[in-house]
């Protein structure tokens, strides 16, 4: 008989995948930072934001929550940008949100569930690069146009670009797995 | 492909402080320094933050990374705040003010007119002392905390056991991980993929990331089933853990505890009781433009 996906689960198994999704994301991440956004200085394209966002709708929010918060910090210690609270929970809230629909999702690969992850990954992209420029408000002082023109647009348009792209493909991916292993 | 953590041993004064009590003090640090525009109190922390800084005697080639990415977002900041927008500077400067150049300044020959009063240019600097401050603090965690260190820290900080696992589990997973993208990467390009060079837009740029991110991906979440079986075999999640990392506070972790209490306490109460954190411009700096 089939486990029904208990939404805020956190047992043995997503503690696991939490791990392995953090570490893939922060090891993923420094290997793509090669990849800089024309015209943006440091922002690089960081494919890697797919990750968390997967990671959330395979194996529900606490997973993607922990996969990037825990992820960013470990990728920012490894290349050593110091600690950023506020954008660890704005990475965080990347996988969070796409993890809401991981209960309702019944095949991988069906257009439905990926449209549903779409229009999830561009929210989650929303709130999580939203909390993280507003904070900047609070630590920096800077005002709103600071915010939206130097630290969320360029962040919120490259991880929706990436999460768009590169969710579906993992999600087909991951599918096929599931059918072979026969694993939920 | 080499992942390494940057933290190395130096027998500095940092090396030897806890690292809760150094989590503690950044925390309370990052509190105080956001409670207040004042450039006396801004100036205050930016002292200690400079204190605390060298405590860590790292090199600025070591470091260079992360104050690059600091110093960026700094400009950025007060390239667009101050001198683009004008805006209300996240509603701390009050409108009007002081013009720095009343009649404007020659450019090649030719007037210009420059809105950039001396209350905003007086908000540039303050900003400048508290991101420097909050940078300081936390950009020296990567350079001198022991990464070992940070799952029993943060349990012995009130994190639940199992979200500090997990950070210490990532911790362990990333050596092998970083193995299987330089063995996928290998084994993508013996078949001809160019990963150096990535010619095109972004789209297709990202696109050619799937065929590295995928099987990497994939053959993590398989290998995870067995790990998750072997935790449940020997009962992971049934007690409290034990951690091999072992913490005990020393005389000079609670000055360094005692001094954050100070910091919190004093910053809160200097700015919301007794009102003295507010946006002041100094005379000196309006007799310097007089």
């Amino acid at each position: 008989m089939e486990e029904k996906k208990k939404l805020w689960g956190f047992e043995t198994k997503q503690v696991v995948f939490a791990a392995i999704g953090a570490a893939l994301y922060a090891v993923l991440a420094i290997a793509t930072n090669m990849l800089q956004l024309p015209g943006a200085g440091n922002v690089s394209i960081r494919p890697a934001v797919a990750i968390p966002m997967f990671f959330g709708v395979a194996f529900g929010p606490i997973v993607g929550f922990i996969t990037g918060f825990v992820g960013n910090i470990l990728a920012d210690l490894l290349s050593g940008y110091g600690f950023w609270l506020w954008w660890d929970l704005g990475n965080g809230l990347l996988g969070l949100i796409p993890g809401l629909i991981y209960p309702t999702i019944e095949s991988y690969r069906a257009s439905k569930s990926i449209w549903k992850a779409e229009i999830f990954v561009v929210l989650g992209a929303l709130v999580g690069m939203g909390l993280a420029s507003l904070s900047e408000m609070w630590v920096s002082g800077a005002d709103i146009n600071t915010v939206i023109f130097a630290n969320f647009l360029p962040a919120f348009i490259s991880d929706i670009i990436n999460g768009l792209i590169l969710v579906p493909l993992l999600m087909i991916a991951y599918a096929a797995i599931v059918e072979r292993s026969g694993r939920d | 492909m080499l992942v390494s953590w940057r933290y190395k041993y130096r027998n500095s004064p940092m090396d030897h402080i806890d690292p809760r009590a150094r989590w503690i003090f950044s925390f309370a640090f990052l509190i105080a320094a956001t409670s207040t525009w004042n450039w006396m109190f801004l100036l205050t922390y930016f002292i200690i933050a400079l204190i605390w800084y060298r405590l860590g005697n790292t090199t600025w080639k070591e470091t260079r990374s992360g104050w690059r990415l600091v110093l960026f977002m700094l400009f950025m900041m007060i390239v667009i705040n101050t001198i683009i927008t004008g805006g209300g500077a996240g509603g701390v400067v009050p409108p009007g003010g002081q013009l720095v150049w009343p009649n404007g300044f020659n450019l090649f020959g030719k007037t210009v007119h420059f809105g950039l009063t001396i209350e905003r240019l007086w908000f540039a600097i303050c900003q400048i002392l508290r991101v420097l401050g909050i940078s300081m603090n936390f950009i020296l965690i990567p350079y001198t905390m022991d990464a070992r260190s940070y799952g029993a820290t943060f349990s012995s900080l009130g994190m639940p056991d199992k979200l500090a696992y997990t950070t210490e589990l990532a911790i362990r997973f990333i050596p092998s991980l970083a193995r299987n993208f330089s063995v996928t990467m290998d084994a993508q390009r013996a078949r001809g993929f160019e990963l150096d060079d990535i010619k095109g837009g972004i789209f297709s740029k990202i696109g050619r990331m799937a065929p590295l991110m995928i099987p990497v991906t994939m053959n993590a979440i398989l290998s995870s089933e067995d790990i998750a079986d072997a935790m449940d075999l020997r009962g992971f999640g049934q007690g409290k853990r034990t951690w091999l990392y072992e913490l005990r506070y020393h005389r000079w972790d609670y000055v360094v505890l005692g001094f954050s209490a100070i910091l919190i306490i004093g910053g809160l109460v200097a700015s919301y009781v007794l009102h003295l954190g507010g946006f002041v411009v100094p005379q000196f700096f309006y007799n310097l433009f007089a």
